[in-house]
């Protein structure tokens, strides 16, 4: 599978491609993101449990990708691909300059060697097509376990004051360090609400509200768009949930506007549409 | 004596603005908690602009516009509906009552509703303030700096 890919590279470099983005080994044997630019640089390139980042990331990063290299190849796997999908119903990146090598894939681990939560219920280690220029690899024989969203149900039956003990127990370690937002592939805005100085939306230091209001203005923005890459979670230095609260998000529009984010290339964002049946706030009438 | 509230309520202009105008006209009598804030549009509340008002210390939030169907911009409310429900959903998720945020729909001609809803709301968010004083969200309260 990995000879594929390398040869899958190479054949990019012989078109019109310039830069491949794919997974590599780092000094210290880890498995990262590397940029490839040439054709010998596909003899690098490393495929195995371990290849965590979602690497549409860098797509909109302006920092790497300058002005634009011309065209570009990504390497991803079917989850990936639904990012890839939401960003190009925003309209951030363009179809006609990638090359998209998704690679079938059986599921990544942890350092101990236990498949990802999310690995364990995907539904889409087998990548469409029909979205892709190539698919590498054997077709993965795994039965996905159901989706329960065990986690965010723990969290919804406490009474609220204890959903709120909780929560606050969790920000307060936040250090606000950003990692989360700057591993999310759909926090791509040039300038961050959360940077701002003039509004200063949310205070720039850590401190207990602070915490909760950039994370539950991140949980919102995320709403509809997320699509449970975990990529947030698992680069949290201090390991607070942010899966949770994001697949909070991900359950609330999909049982409310029936919207599964990142399914098509063409699906507009839940909250930038409406349907007319959507749930009223009157017919749920206060008391 | 109970708490004395501040709820803040974002009008839009064409129609609850003007239902509230009506109920002014008319003298109804409603709770005096409520401080009004004239806008285009309840298309043009940002959930941002909900959350700024709880930072300041505001106990609950009220948006109200046009029937959906009788946005002055065609479909402005819409949005707003799907926003501030999932807004509302994951403030409750993290803890905050959803009794402090609501959105409801006043019509121009609708002056006695107008008076119901506020009055409605300031029930609402002062059962919220019973069972949680702060909003969790407030620098005020968080800084130690009282209810000015």
């Amino acid at each position: 599978m990995l000879d594929e890919l390398k040869q899958q590279v190479r054949e990019l470099f012989a078109g019109d491609v310039g830069l491949v983005i794919a997974y590599g080994r780092s000094r210290d044997e880890r498995t990262v993101p590397v940029f490839a630019r040439k054709p010998a640089d596909a003899d690098a390139l490393v495929w195995n449990d371990r290849c965590y980042y979602n690497l549409t990331r860098y797509l909109t990063d302006r920092d790497v990708m300058g002005d634009g290299e011309g065209k570009i190849g990504i390497v991803v796997k079917g989850c990936d691909l639904k990012t890839l999908n939401v960003l190009l119903a925003e309209k951030q990146v363009t179809r006609e300059n990638l090359a998209v090598v998704a690679l079938r894939c059986k599921g990544m681990k942890d350092a101990d060697g236990k498949l990802l939560a999310k690995c364990e219920t995907c539904t889409v280690a087998d990548p469409d097509p029909a979205l892709c220029d190539c698919v590498i690899g054997p077709v993965p024989q795994r039965e996905p376990r159901e989706d329960d969203f065990a986690d965010v149900d723990a969290i919804e039956a406490m009474p609220p004051a204890e959903r709120l003990a909780h929560w606050s127990r969790e920000f307060e370690r936040c250090l606000r360090c950003d990692a989360c937002r700057n591993i999310c592939p759909l926090c791509y805005c040039r300038e961050c609400l959360a940077s701002q100085h003039d509004p200063r939306w949310i205070p720039a230091s850590g401190s207990a509200t602070g915490n909760r209001l950039f994370h539950l203005v991140r949980a919102f923005h995320m709403a509809g768009r997320c699509t449970n890459c975990g990529e947030c979670e698992r680069v949290c230095p201090v390991g607070i949930p942010l899966s949770t609260l994001m697949r909070k998000g991900a359950r609330i529009v999909r049982e409310s506007f029936g919207v599964e984010p990142g399914a098509a290339p063409d699906q507009r964002s839940p909250l930038a549409s409406f349907a007319p049946n959507d749930p009223d706030p009157e017919e749920v009438a206060i008391k | 004596m109970p708490k004395k509230l501040k709820i803040v309520g974002f009008l839009c202009n064409w129609c609850s603005y003007a239902g509230a105008d009506l109920a002014g006209v008319n003298r109804l009598q409603y709770g005096h908690e409520i401080r009004v804030i004239r806008v285009p549009c309840s298309g043009r509340v940002n959930p941002l602009l909900v959350l700024k008002c709880f930072q300041e210390g505001a106990d609950g939030v009220l948006i109200a516009g046009c029937h959906p169907g009788d946005c002055h911009y065609q479909d402005g409310n819409y949005y707003t509906r799907r926003r501030m429900h999932v807004l509302r959903e994951l403030l409750d998720f993290v803890g905050i009552d959803r009794r402090r945020l609501h959105l409801r729909w006043v019509s121009a001609s609708e002056g006695a509703k107008w008076a119901d809803v506020v009055n409605g709301v300031i029930e609402d968010v002062r059962a919220a303030c019973e069972d949680a004083p702060d909003s969790a969200l407030s620098l005020r309260a968080a800084a130690g700096a009282g209810d000015a």
